[in-house]
């Protein structure tokens, strides 16, 4: 049974065009990035709509795994909305914790 | 909007909630109110609405405070200044849109969302203005040092087997993608370029940014997967390689 990286070695052999000059570092980022690309994914609307109600079972410690992984895949890969939802958990916090 | 429907009741003044990951207090206000004493508070007219006004102020500048304390020194002017314009904006569009509270949260977690969102987006306005499209989408000087992908003389480090899933992966992003989507995904995943400063040069929403983005993501992975590529396969190659990537670069504290 041929390995995968066989049959990438005999696919890579039969190509004439030149690659792309993405540094590895780059690409093993994006590589990752694109392997867990999922189907169907929150944008930031739908994030930002449903951040406050997440934000509390966070915060209370509730687990937000099985009601909620579409907006916790969004937050991994989108820094933007991590960041607000980052500054939303310590604005959450009392003065006094 | 239902507001009966929050995920738990109002807390008398000064209650603490703890939760058994960590501890998490609620803010003790000097007048608490649960929801629908916001929301009724807030649509009236006079004192009730006046004394609304001024505690959620209270209560939105102290958040921003501590929501910001990771992009401006603590009690720095700049974040003291940032709070307060920040606050005299939300309120507004807090009473503008208190129609579309669901009441699945508290209402102060909501305000501080749209909050945040507001000083957020100023924060990066202000850090981006100066940089061109052309500017944030230039590759940056250590990914111009780093080998490319079809030199033989490539590093030592690079095992075989990497360098050419690196080949592939770097033919399947030339093919599938145009430059400028390349360089949008590297602007966004390595270097940190905020997604709304990178959509508000290309004169779109955010959200239509990461749908584009997420297009390209996809088509990308349907590819591997017809080159008969796995998940673990790709992931595995580069396991221990840089992971710094999406790393926020112009948001050290100023």
């Amino acid at each position: 049974m041929t390995s995968w990286l066989d049959r990438l070695r005999i696919w890579l052999s039969g190509s004439r065009r030149a690659p792309i000059a993405v540094s590895p570092s780059s690409l093993a980022i994006l590589g990752r990035q694109i392997a867990t690309t999922q189907e169907v994914e929150y944008a930031c609307d739908d994030v930002y709509r449903l951040l406050d109600q997440f934000a509390e079972a966070v915060s209370r410690g509730d687990d937000t795994a099985p009601w909620m992984p579409l907006i916790r895949a969004h937050l991994d890969r989108c820094p933007d909305c991590r960041a607000e939802f980052e500054a939303l958990m310590q604005a959450l916090r009392s003065p006094e914790s | 909007m239902d507001l009966g429907d929050t995920l738990e009741p109002a807390l008398p003044l000064g209650v603490l909630q703890s939760a058994q990951r960590g501890v998490w207090r609620l803010m003790s206000s000097q007048r608490s109110r649960d929801n629908a004493e916001w929301i009724s508070a807030l649509t009236s007219t006079g004192q009730a609405q006046e004394a609304a006004l001024a505690d959620l102020r209270e209560i939105l500048v102290s958040g921003l405070r501590r929501g910001l304390a990771a992009w401006l020194e603590p009690h720095s002017p700049q974040l003291v200044s940032l709070a307060e314009e920040t606050t005299q904006e939300a309120l507004v569009r807090i009473l503008a849109k208190l129609d579309t509270f669901e009441g699945r949260s508290r209402f102060t977690t909501w305000a501080y969302k749209v909050a945040i969102r507001i000083a957020l987006t100023e924060l990066r306005r202000k850090q981006w203005q100066d940089v061109s499209l052309d500017g944030m989408l230039e590759p940056g000087r250590e990914e111009g040092r780093e080998a490319s992908v079809l030199d033989p003389q490539a590093g030592p480090e690079a095992t075989v087997e990497q360098r050419d899933m690196l080949a592939l992966v770097g033919r399947i992003l030339q093919e599938e993608l145009t430059e400028r989507q390349l360089a949008m995904m590297q602007a966004v995943a390595l270097r940190g370029v905020p997604m709304e400063a990178l959509a508000q040069k290309l004169g779109i929403e955010r959200n239509a940014l990461y749908k584009m983005m997420h297009d390209a993501r996809l088509k990308l992975k349907r590819r591997l997967a017809r080159e008969g590529l796995e998940l673990g396969d790709v992931t595995a190659t580069f396991e221990g390689s840089n992971t710094s990537g999406g790393r926020v670069v112009k948001g050290e504290r100023t």
